[in-house]
């Protein structure tokens, strides 16, 4: 008789017989049912590290009919007593395969518990030894964050260093943007023309950091402008923001000797809603015919249809932003853009101001710190010794 | 016809006049676009203003000071210091408010943000170079990442003038960023087409039925 | 073409190059409702990404407990709602149970919308295999007190039911209890800040979709951070091949890619006669 036909006729006679004993394990490849699991040992309970108590972490070794033996593990209880004799309460389950977990179920501080897993399976279980005593405690500091407190430090040190450089009046260097010359063509475009400049300075708030890089550069722009006898228009999005560029284009006007060409209703406020705020700049670019518009600060949805706008009326255009996912349409309607970055070095640049300065410095370093680390990370790496990588690993792999 | 099925009808045959009234824009600015637009931007504004009061003001800030949790009125006091902009005189203690937020702002996310895109980010960039044990386009787009990542980060050093090998490196830093641009142009067109699609399908579907 | 005129010849590739955008809309409005009225079945292959995902959601085991934030609001609905559906199609199909929640004021409204939609067919019934926890305004800060205590955020449901009342919630306190997040993310608050704190702070696994917009900067994530990513429509119609549920953006690929190609077919025209014009006006240059 095949193999085939014994293991058919064995299994015929288990369910005639109705007999469990029948089924050996070696035949019908599963344990009777009744026979209970093999219990988790192991069994390891700790306080949870580097958290503000309330939790006590659990980790066994998978009992031997999980995984292997007679594989009929379905699940294992965590049960909970605060003495060693019970009663134990149980807490929580997981499936099987699971090995670790945390208690973190109304565990109070301070206290003892002992715990216990019990391992399940259709019909019956096994309880672990007793592990314990453990009690929750509140860590005062979260040493998984020791890196990321070592570059803030880092981060914080050099900004105060160069912002208080700077402060002394000593001369930072800052490399001149490109994108600095292109504004001053643009600029000097209009009075050839014989027609207006228009700045936008974008639809944020004063707090923006944005926002404050487009005023500083509006105070140079509003300086040329006045030197060329040009009209500059500055529609506002924020009544604030108004406020603060009609005395940066007066002082720009000043700074240039022609105080008297300063024209206040020229910056003026339009509307605090996005769309209505781009259909009347729209309508500005259309009517007045701007030789050249500035879109500089923070900009969104509307980037496109406002430098889309300017393009179809034939000015040469210029935009600053910060806003990644507004970029690539000023990149491609305007005729130069300054990205992300850039609009801060180009404020520092024109304004000098310390605190612009300072921290575009600060910036810098930290920059060579960040291609420093992936170069040595990386002959680390590629030599064999993963070490420098995991020094990345630590706050993330001891806080989980 | 019974109430909820006109309502149904009605909403569904409003939602399409809507729609063409705003695609009439694509020709050019009209009346019907300009009614549209002003619905939109009305009913939006009022839509808000109840959704905020009920969603917002009312579990997060009413509710507990009934229970009497008196922790609340600290956020009422800062809540009514930004009303303040609106009086020019008293219009500086909204800058409380305002600090109150950037401060806690701040707070929360600088800690997360150096976790997750400053020290997560260096460790993804950290890449194995050797091509023994990996395919070879594993390790020509690892090179691809770190000379795009390094070059970057050149073009936008500015304590130094973008000349000699400074500049040849930071010129491939702005092929980089021009490639992501476009990739990111690329996926906005996509998502404005989706768009599109969504609402062509809304009026052929539901309105006209031929699909 | 030899024989036609210098003159003549630029004023057709000025013609041409100045074309009026109309007649650019009515093309990409043909080329978008032509497939949507014809449908012509074009191949679609799931991405890495989106493979990743559908892995990872598959190896989770039955009764195992998935977050998911609905981040986004009907003017988005058309890339992240098919994606909501098919995703939680196969959640009860593997019998896991899902929490979902909103960052956005309206996803709530869209959550219950695509729980009734994709619970059709499947056993399941709300409060046992599935809850709608609502919308809760704070955004990273919310999504920080669920790894203490859902509680705190969400005492009630959608409805306004006690959580103590919904047996599925009684064994879930906090992000301890996740097996999984996923969020439907159509800008801030969104899947970046169920990066950085989920999986960033409490060591959950993060699979998210995002619309077409925001996939260039969320694909840095992926797969150190994110298990998976859907980018927009297509991202969503990769999902419902995996899935095996053809539903709605399966049915705007084909629009989606002949729109793609025609927009191609245009850029390709206009910088070729951007070229030609050029160069014309460089050689009329040389001859004056």
């Amino acid at each position: 008789m095949s193999f085939a036909g014994a293991r058919l006729l064995h299994i015929s006679l288990c369910v005639l017989a109705g007999s469990l004993v029948l089924c050996g394990q070696a035949l019908c490849q599963s344990a009777p049912p009744d026979t209970p699991p093999s219990p988790a040992t192991d069994l390891v309970v700790k306080d949870t590290p580097d958290d503000d108590g309330g939790s006590v972490t659990l980790s066994w070794s998978l009992s031997a009919d999980d995984k292997g033996g007679a594989k009929d593990v379905l699940s294992y209880e965590i049960r909970r007593s605060k003495s060693p004799d019970g009663p134990f309460t149980t807490i929580k389950k997981v499936l099987k395969g699971t090995s670790s977990t945390t208690d973190e179920k109304k565990v109070e501080n301070n206290v003892d518990y002992y715990y216990q897993v019990v391992t399940k399976d259709a019909s019956s279980e096994t309880p672990s030894a007793v592990a314990g005593p453990v009690r929750a405690h509140v860590q005062w500091f979260n040493l998984g964050r020791l890196n990321t407190l070592l570059i803030t430090i880092l981060y914080t040190a050099l900004l105060l260093y160069f912002i208080s450089r700077a402060k002394k009046g000593e001369k930072l260097f800052v490399r001149r943007i490109a994108g600095l010359d292109a504004l001053d063509e643009a600029v000097g475009c209009a009075p050839e023309m014989g027609k207006p400049a228009l700045y936008v300075p974008g639809i944020s708030t004063i707090s923006d950091v944005a926002t404050i890089a487009s005023v500083n550069i509006l105070s140079g722009v509003a300086r040329t402008v006045a030197d060329y006898d040009t009209r500059l228009i500055v529609p506002n999005f924020d009544p604030i923001v108004m406020t603060v560029a009609q005395e940066v284009v007066r002082e720009g006007y000043m700074a240039a000797g022609k105080p008297e060409a300063y024209r206040e209703e020229d910056v003026f406020y339009v509307t605090s809603s996005q769309f209505p705020f781009v259909a009347a700049v729209d309508g500005i670019m259309v009517r007045e015919r701007p030789a050249t518009n500035l879109f500089i600060g923070m900009f969104f949805a509307e980037s496109l249809i406002l430098a889309e706008t300017g393009a179809s009326t034939g000015a040469i255009q210029i935009a600053g932003t910060d806003a990644i996912a507004q970029l690539p349409f000023f990149i491609a309607a305007c005729d130069y853009t300054l990205i992300g970055e850039e609009l801060y070095a180009a404020s520092a640049y024109l304004s000098r101001a310390p605190l612009l300065l300072g921290s575009l410095k600060g910036q810098d370093w930290m920059k060579m710190f960040l291609i420093g680390c992936i170069f040595i990370g990386l002959v680390t790496l590629n030599v064999g010794f993963a070490g420098f990588k995991s020094l990345f690993d630590l706050p993330l792999t001891i806080f989980r | 016809m019974t109430l909820e099925t006109f309502s149904g009808t009605f909403g569904l045959w409003m939602g399409a006049a809507l729609t063409l009234c705003i695609f009439s824009f694509l020709y050019k600015d009209n009346p019907f676009y300009r009614f549209a637009e002003h619905l939109f931007v009305g009913v939006s504004a009022g839509y808000w203003l109840v959704y905020n009061y009920w969603n917002i003001v009312k579990p997060n800030l009413i509710d507990p000071l009934r229970e009497e949790q008196w922790q609340y009125l600290l956020p009422l006091v800062l809540g009514i210091f930004m009303l303040t902009r609106l009086f020019p005189n008293v219009g500086w203690l909204s800058r409380w408010a305002i600090a109150f937020m950037i401060g806690s702002g701040s707070g929360i996310m600088i800690i997360t943000y150096l976790q997750s895109n400053f020290l997560e980010q260096i460790k993804s960039t950290l890449v194995p170079l050797d091509p023994t044990g990996q395919p070879w386009y594993v390790v020509v787009n690892n090179v691809i990442l770190l000379v795009g990542v390094v070059s970057g980060l050149v073009y936008f050093f500015f304590s130094k003038a973008h000349t000699g090998v400074t500049g040849r490196i930071a010129r491939i830093g702005v092929v980089f960023l021009m490639v992501s641009f476009g990739a990111s142009f690329g996926y906005t067109v996509m998502a404005r087409i989706s768009l599109l699609i969504g609402r062509l399908y809304f009026l052929l579907h539901k309105c006209v039925g031929v699909i | 073409m030899g024989s036609v005129p210098v003159e003549a010849r630029r004023s057709l590739v000025d013609r041409l190059k100045d074309i009026d955008r109309r007649v650019i809309f009515v093309f990409i409005a043909v080329a978008v409702i032509i497939p949507l009225v014809w449908p012509i079945g074009l191949s679609l292959k799931a991405s890495p990404p989106a493979r990743a995902l559908f892995n990872e959601v598959e190896s989770l085991p039955r009764g195992s407990i998935v977050l998911m934030a609905f981040d986004y609001d009907p003017a988005t609905e058309i890339e992240l709602g098919p994606m909501s559906l098919a995703f939680l199609k196969q959640c009860f199909r593997k019998g896991l149970k899902v929490v979902g929640l909103a960052l956005w004021p309206q996803g709530a409204q869209l959550a219950r919308t695509s729980f009734s939609e994709a619970a059709e067919g499947y056993d399941v019934r709300y409060g046992v295999d599935y809850v709608n926890l609502g919308f809760k305004a704070g955004g990273i800060v919310v999504i920080d007190s669920l790894g203490k205590n859902i509680r705190a955020s969400f005492p009630v449901d959608v409805d306004g039911r006690p959580l103590s009342e919904l047996p599925l919630m009684k064994s879930i306190r906090n992000f301890a209890d996740i097996d999984f997040v996923m969020s439907l993310s159509a800008g801030d608050p969104g899947l970046p800040f169920w990066i950085m704190i989920a999986q960033g702070r409490y060591g959950r696994k993060v699979g998210g979709g995002c619309t077409a917009v925001s996939a260039p900067m969320l694909y840095p994530y992926f797969p150190n951070q994110l298990v998976g990513l859907l980018g927009g429509m297509k991202g969503a119609a990769e999902y419902e091949l995996l899935v095996g549920e053809k539903g709605p953006a399966t049915r705007g690929m084909d629009a989606q890619s002949i729109a793609h190609a025609a927009i191609v077919i245009f850029i390709l025209i206009g910088n070729i006669f951007f070229f030609i014009s050029r160069r014309r006006q460089k050689l009329m240059g040389a001859r004056t």
